[in-house]
């Protein structure tokens, strides 16, 4: 399978913490190829700041938390030691610029706890100081919910990287919130086990920031969100109090389901710290087929044929367009194995049989193509080959910031009209770059993006709210599976209704009463 | 859905190396891909082609060649109306590995389908099959015999012209299922095809 080939024996070290790189980088060192930390050197090593957030969105103002002085970094930097409380500037510019360069915070402090007690002394501290908090993964989040908007303190959770137990019977695997998500795949892989969850950016998200981020990614298709799939958390609230929800039983009807709380909330609720995910078996077979397609309402068709001849084993089915592909072709030389159509889909299958899965494959293959849906493609079960195209999918974000500033929407809308948006943007933004969708189309969750060279105010203003109105009106949501961050909380009333907004206040306040956690994010 | 009339399923098989992709591609692109690197899986296109004036769609599966690289072997053997078996002149191992080829296509193929032995790569000067002993083995095993070149265009446009025709005259005489898109009972029909291709075995 795919995350065979990427690390080798990588695994094996996870086992005891896995520490970060000397510099204290936020992402890990890099020990495969993976496309995405490529990128992540490139960009960091490229000149551009994006500008600062509180100057470029001036009408969102600092709240009255307190300015860090000596006394508060005294008392980090005795509960953590030096080395684990980082105030030098140019050390804390990672912490302080997400993935996509579209925000900037200037804080000055960043904390790397190990363990569940420091976080809750960390949290006591800070709510009894009223210093705002921002916690931090692998700052891969793409609405700009995971770095600072003013000069919060970023409690960062990569030495939080323990694996804490694997039952190889029930697949239950317990660890700390900062194991990054391709570690836990591979230390799941040797064992003959799955982790629920593939996304992109798999080799520098935490688990932590996925469970708060409620991230969907590739195969939610097939394996269910982590509403599903986690059956336990702990963490941390403002005030410091552990919360332990980490039961590991797959049916526990005791009370009101909390741990749900703490899925998709982007830190707002409270600090996650270790986490119990159910780990479904290695699937035996795989292939991937990567198909040419004329027009959307082809794709369509070949969408109810997967579904219908595919059923069980189906556990992929992505939508890339042209333009898509093509950031991909041109900015990273990377090489489609087919010749140039309007639509191309992705879809893979997990089985447990070789011979049943391909024949299976060859017979939803042949009624497309004899219904005269598939012009063009190749299929697979070849590791290399599978692996290069799965590339060029999760190469995608990546290959659409060289065209310079990408505006991402990330919405889900009844299959039906999965492309609508598209053309329309395609009229609205003419000085665009590029407008282009792709995503996950078995999920009905589209990722329209517009790139232009630089940040332009005014084609905000064409795009937005009219995306946002425009989804509402199909009764679509907003924002599928990224979240609301910093970048989302005006927009959350055109999928959320009055009352759901207000009891998300509520809770808010009952949880974190004086607003530390993650502040100016989620709540409008 | 357009219009057309025939629907044949071609599939080529043969050695690595030999040329299947460069024959599709000169037929399907009407080019010579330099550098062309070996399948790994199966390629499968639709190439439209008129004959006579009938439109007919040609549905051409382009396998590896390499063991390591090959799968859903059996099944697409299994509803091919034409295979195209295909040894490079210019080396006499692809052409003694002809018999094991046969074996699969005895084993997997309808005993209707229309089998045609290509010699490939003719531009070549270092020819170590003499024309007339391939063709000597292509009667022998009631096969059809062609000689071609993806690179200069030899005989390619012809191989797969006359896999149409022939596979129409068979269609006209109710040799082969027939697919017809202004007929209501295409889904029916396609679908009896690919019930053959899959599930007999499991049944
Ligand atoms: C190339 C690429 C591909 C992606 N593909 C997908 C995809 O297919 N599907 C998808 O859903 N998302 C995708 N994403 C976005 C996705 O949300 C993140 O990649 C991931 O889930 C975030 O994890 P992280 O560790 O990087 O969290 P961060 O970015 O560090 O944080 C995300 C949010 O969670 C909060 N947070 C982080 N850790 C904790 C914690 N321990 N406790 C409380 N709050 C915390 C942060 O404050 C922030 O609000 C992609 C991103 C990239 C760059
Ligand atoms: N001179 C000459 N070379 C050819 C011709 N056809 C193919 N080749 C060369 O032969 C090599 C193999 O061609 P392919 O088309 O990839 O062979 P294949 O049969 O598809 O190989 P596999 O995919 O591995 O099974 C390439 O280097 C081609 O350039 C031809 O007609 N003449
Ligand atoms: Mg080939």
């Amino acid at each position: 399978m795919r995350r065979h080939m990427l690390v080798g024996g990588a695994a094996r070290r996870l086992i005891g913490p896995f520490l970060g790189s000397p510099e204290g980088r936020p992402f890990p060192p890099n020990n495969n190829n993976n496309p995405f930390e490529r990128s992540l050197r490139q960009l960091s090593g490229a000149g551009a700041l994006p500008q600062l957030t509180k100057d470029r969105y001036p009408q969102v103002k600092r709240r009255d938390f307190a300015e860090l002085n000596e006394k508060h970094l005294g008392y980090f930097k005795n509960l953590l030691g030096e080395n684990r409380v980082i105030t030098d500037k140019d050390e804390c510019q990672g912490f302080n610029i997400d993935w996509l360069k579209s925000v900037r915070g200037y804080s000055q402090c960043i904390l790397k706890p190990k363990t569940t007690q420091e976080v809750s002394e960390i949290l006591k501290f800070c709510n009894d100081n009223r210093i705002a908090v921002c916690p931090q993964g692998g700052n891969t989040g793409l609405v700009g919910g995971s770095v600072p908007v003013f000069d919060e303190v970023v409690l960062w959770t990569g030495l939080m990287n323990d694996i804490i137990s694997l039952d190889e019977n029930s697949g239950v695997l317990v660890c700390q919130s900062g194991c990054i998500l391709e570690n836990l795949e591979n230390f799941a892989d040797e064992r003959d086990l799955m982790i629920p969850l593939d996304l992109g950016a798999k080799g520098s998200c935490h688990i932590g920031g996925n469970i708060s981020t409620n991230a969907g990614g590739l195969r939610l298709l097939r394996y269910g969100n982590l509403h599903g799939s986690v059956l336990g958390v702990e963490a941390v609230k403002a005030d410091g109090e552990v919360i332990d929800c980490t039961s590991a039983l797959k049916k526990d009807n005791t009370g009101y389901h909390l741990k749900h709380l703490f899925i998709g909330s982007e830190g707002t609720l409270g600090v996650v710290t270790k986490v119990a995910i159910q780990c479904p078996p290695k699937p035996r077979a795989l292939n991937v087929a990567f198909l040419g397609l004329e027009s959307f309402d082809d794709v369509l068709a070949c969408l109810r044929q997967a579904k219908r001849q595919l059923g069980e084993i189906l556990s992929s089915c992505e939508l890339i367009d042209n333009p898509s592909l093509d950031a991909v072709t041109s900015h990273l030389n990377l090489k489609s194995p087919i010749s140039v159509y309007p639509f191309y889909m992705l879809i893979e299958t997990h089985g447990s049989s070789c011979d049943h899965d391909e024949e299976k494959m060859h017979g939803f293959l042949e009624s497309c193509m004899s219904d005269g849906l598939v012009r063009d493609g190749t299929t697979t079960n070849e590791i290399g080959k599978m692996k290069a195209i799965w590339e060029l999918r999760e190469s995608i974000t990546e290959g659409l910031l060289h065209d310079g500033y990408v505006f991402k929407y990330d919405i889900s809308l009844p299959t039906r009209e999965f492309y609508s948006l598209v053309p329309v943007m395609r009229e609205r933004v003419k000085d665009a770059v590029r407008v282009c969708g792709y995503g996950h189309l078995g999920d009905g969750n589209i990722h329209l993006q517009v790139t232009l060279k630089e940040f332009n105010e005014e084609v905000l203003r064409i795009i937005e709210p009219f995306i946002y109105e425009y989804t509402a009106k199909l009764r679509g949501s907003v924002s599928a599976e990224h979240g609301v961050g910093f970048r989302k909380p005006k927009y959350i009333h055109y999928s959320k209704s009055p009352g759901a907004i207000n009891l998300m206040k509520q809770l808010k306040v009952m949880m974190d009463p004086k607003g530390i956690l993650n502040p100016y994010k989620v709540i409008p | 859905m357009d219009d057309y009339k025939f629907l044949f399923k071609v599939v080529l098989v043969g050695n690595a190396g030999v040329g299947k992709t460069c024959l599709v591609r000169r037929f399907t692109q009407g080019l010579f891909p330099p550098g062309q690197g070996a399948t790994i899986g199966v390629d499968f296109m639709i190439k439209t082609v008129e004959v006579g004036n009938e439109k007919v769609k040609l549905q051409i599966w382009d396998t590896a060649g390499q063991e390591r690289f090959r799968s859903i072997t059996q099944s697409y053997y299994r509803s091919a109306h034409a295979l195209i078996l295909v040894y490079d002149i210019s080396s006499q191992p692809t052409f003694d590995c002809l018999p094991d080829w046969l074996r699969e296509i005895e084993e997997y193929a309808s005993n209707k389908v229309l089998r045609i032995l290509v010699g490939n790569k003719i531009d070549r000067e270092d020819r170590e099959i003499p024309a007339d002993v391939g063709e000597e083995f292509a009667e022998r095993h009631n096969m059809y015999y062609l000689e071609t070149s993806a690179k200069e265009s030899d005989n390619v446009e012809k191989l797969f012209m006359q896999i149409a025709e022939d596979l129409m005259k068979q269609a006209r005489t109710r040799d082969l299922p027939r697919y017809d898109s202004n007929n209501q009972t295409l889904d029916g029909k396609t679908s009896t095809i690919s019930d053959s291709s899959c599930c007999s075995r499991l049944q």
